[in-house]
């Protein structure tokens, strides 16, 4: 079987507009939580807070032409994929256009141009709709730019799974890679959700939190959206080894599974499923792991399942993982969690720093495992799992290794 | 029975799809079989057919009583009335 590394990392969100920005915050413990800048609290019955960009201007990163073609959910997802692709060193001309692939992740769409132009439309009773709604609002379009951008013709396309979006384009892509269909593959996932509209209909199934996100803490009343990109050039190791490109990680092992449960409540069944699969996959046993990024949204029923689908895989080496979750930092992206995730889990592997679980207050009985609570710890990885978990009963888990 | 205890077993029961007759004053709502996204949308009728918010902090899904959430709706109402 072909092994795929990763040779390019590329990431926006809250935290930071570039992977060495949020891995530095990320290592230092810092949020990006606060209040939203363009929503009025009184709009929301739980307090207006999110994972925000700020200070974001798309010139700085984009030709000023396509500009307008773009909703922000377009525009994180060039950024991340610029700066993976400038990092990996590779560029798309000659044979290595056709051979590569692109798969990002999106949870929804172009939220912020749906909810303006739907506001003309319904309230406003606009007359004239905007000609460029329907090629900013698609949720393909992430991936179009990306190919357009550098000039990338393979199989590209969006996946869709809710949260765990991110992780189902990783599997995809790497899929692609060892069936020999690809050689190359830009993959991720984008969501620019963070609009009126989304934050009321994921207040009204009453999963968010008023305070802070608090993962697998006792308190923890739910979660907290944010929003960003994270792009990742994958590629089989023997083209890395060829061209003498730096390896971040291997991309060892994949595992998916579906609850076929609950709409919304998760399963431990599920989850634990996922993670086995994923091991086995990679050709690892669970004594190899050193860390999981977990899904960890701060909700009472995740964050307790969760824990119980480790322990169910992990047996008596679950109590030695380090398992955080990064989310308090850059909040909930939905599509692109994973791919955020992912930015967490490479640092870790490269840097032998696992960064820490914020906001901790006490420990919750259901939660019994280590969190690395509020400041990051230097140790070995030699080996993470990244955990998504989606709504619907979707799971994907991604294992990784040092190189 | 109060008038606002027969509205919400009301509710419930058409929710739930059990006989008004099964709901007790202490049941929780996963005992009577309303677990998950169908909790949430008992309390979403309960706010449209009185007008209210019911914050988070009054709704427990997981050891709150029927005779809790009635409790809860109560005190909205009163605190609208005044």
């Amino acid at each position: 079987m072909r092994r795929i590394v990763i040779t390019g990392m590329g990431g926006i969100c809250a935290l930071g507009q570039n992977t060495s920005d949020i891995w530095q915050a990320m290592t230092e413990g810092r949020s990006g939580i606060g209040h939203v800048h363009h929503i009025e609290a009184k709009y929301l019955r739980n307090n207006a807070i999110a994972a925000e960009i700020s200070d974001f201007d798309p010139l700085k990163y984009i030709d000023e032409a396509r500009v307008p073609f773009l909703d922000p959910l377009s525009q994180y997802a060039l950024v991340a994929a610029g700066e993976a692709i400038r990092q990996s060193g590779l560029d798309f001309r000659g044979e290595r256009a056709a051979r590569t692939a692109i798969v990002v992740g999106v949870g929804s769409a172009g939220e912020e141009t749906r909810e303006g132009l739907y506001r003309q439309l319904y309230a406003e009773n606009a007359s004239r709709f905007h000609p460029l709604g329907i090629v900013r609002i698609m949720s393909n379009a992430p991936a179009s730019h990306i190919s357009m951008v550098h000039g990338i013709t393979g199989p590209t396309f969006v996946v869709s799974s809710a949260c765990a979006s991110s992780n189902h384009a990783f599997a995809q892509a790497a899929m692609m890679i060892r069936a020999g269909l690809v050689d190359t593959a830009i993959a991720g996932g984008t969501e620019a959700c963070i609009t009126l509209g989304v934050l009321r209909a994921w207040e009204a199934m009453r999963v968010m939190a008023p305070d802070t996100c608090r993962p697998f803490s006792a308190k923890r009343r739910g979660m907290v959206l944010g929003e960003g990109s994270g792009i990742f050039v994958l590629e089989t190791l023997e083209s890395a080894q060829a061209r003498g490109a730096t390896i971040l990680a291997e991309l060892a092992g994949v595992g998916m599974s579906a609850d076929a449960g609950d709409i919304a409540a998760p399963s431990e069944v599920g989850a634990a499923t996922a993670m086995r699969l994923a091991l086995q996959d990679a050709g690892m046993q669970p004594a190899d792991v050193d860390y999981i990024n977990a899904h960890g949204t701060g909700t009472a029923a995740n964050d307790a399942t969760e824990t119980r689908a480790i322990h169910n895989v992990f047996g008596e080496h679950a109590s030695r993982l380090a398992v955080t979750s990064t989310k308090p930092m850059h909040g909930h992206a939905l599509g692109a969690a994973g791919a955020l995730e992912m930015i967490a889990v490479l640092g870790a592997l490269r840097d032998n720093i696992v960064p820490p679980t914020l906001n901790y207050l006490e420990p919750d009985p259901a939660c019994d495992l280590d969190y690395v609570p509020h400041k990051a710890r230097a140790m070995n990885v030699r080996a993470a799992l990244s955990n998504s978990f989606a709504f619907g009963g979707l799971n994907a888990v991604v294992a990784l290794r040092k190189p | 029975m109060s008038n606002v205890q027969q509205e919400v077993f009301e509710i419930i029961s058409k929710q739930a799809k059990i006989d008004i007759g099964a709901i007790k004053l202490e049941s929780t709502l996963k005992d009577l079989g309303v677990a998950s996204l169908d909790a949430i949308e008992v309390i979403f009728d309960i706010e449209e057919h009185f007008n209210i918010n019911l914050p988070n902090e009054e709704v427990d899904f997981e050891s709150g009583t029927v005779g809790h959430l009635i409790e809860a709706v109560e005190r909205q109402l009163a605190q609208k009335a005044g």
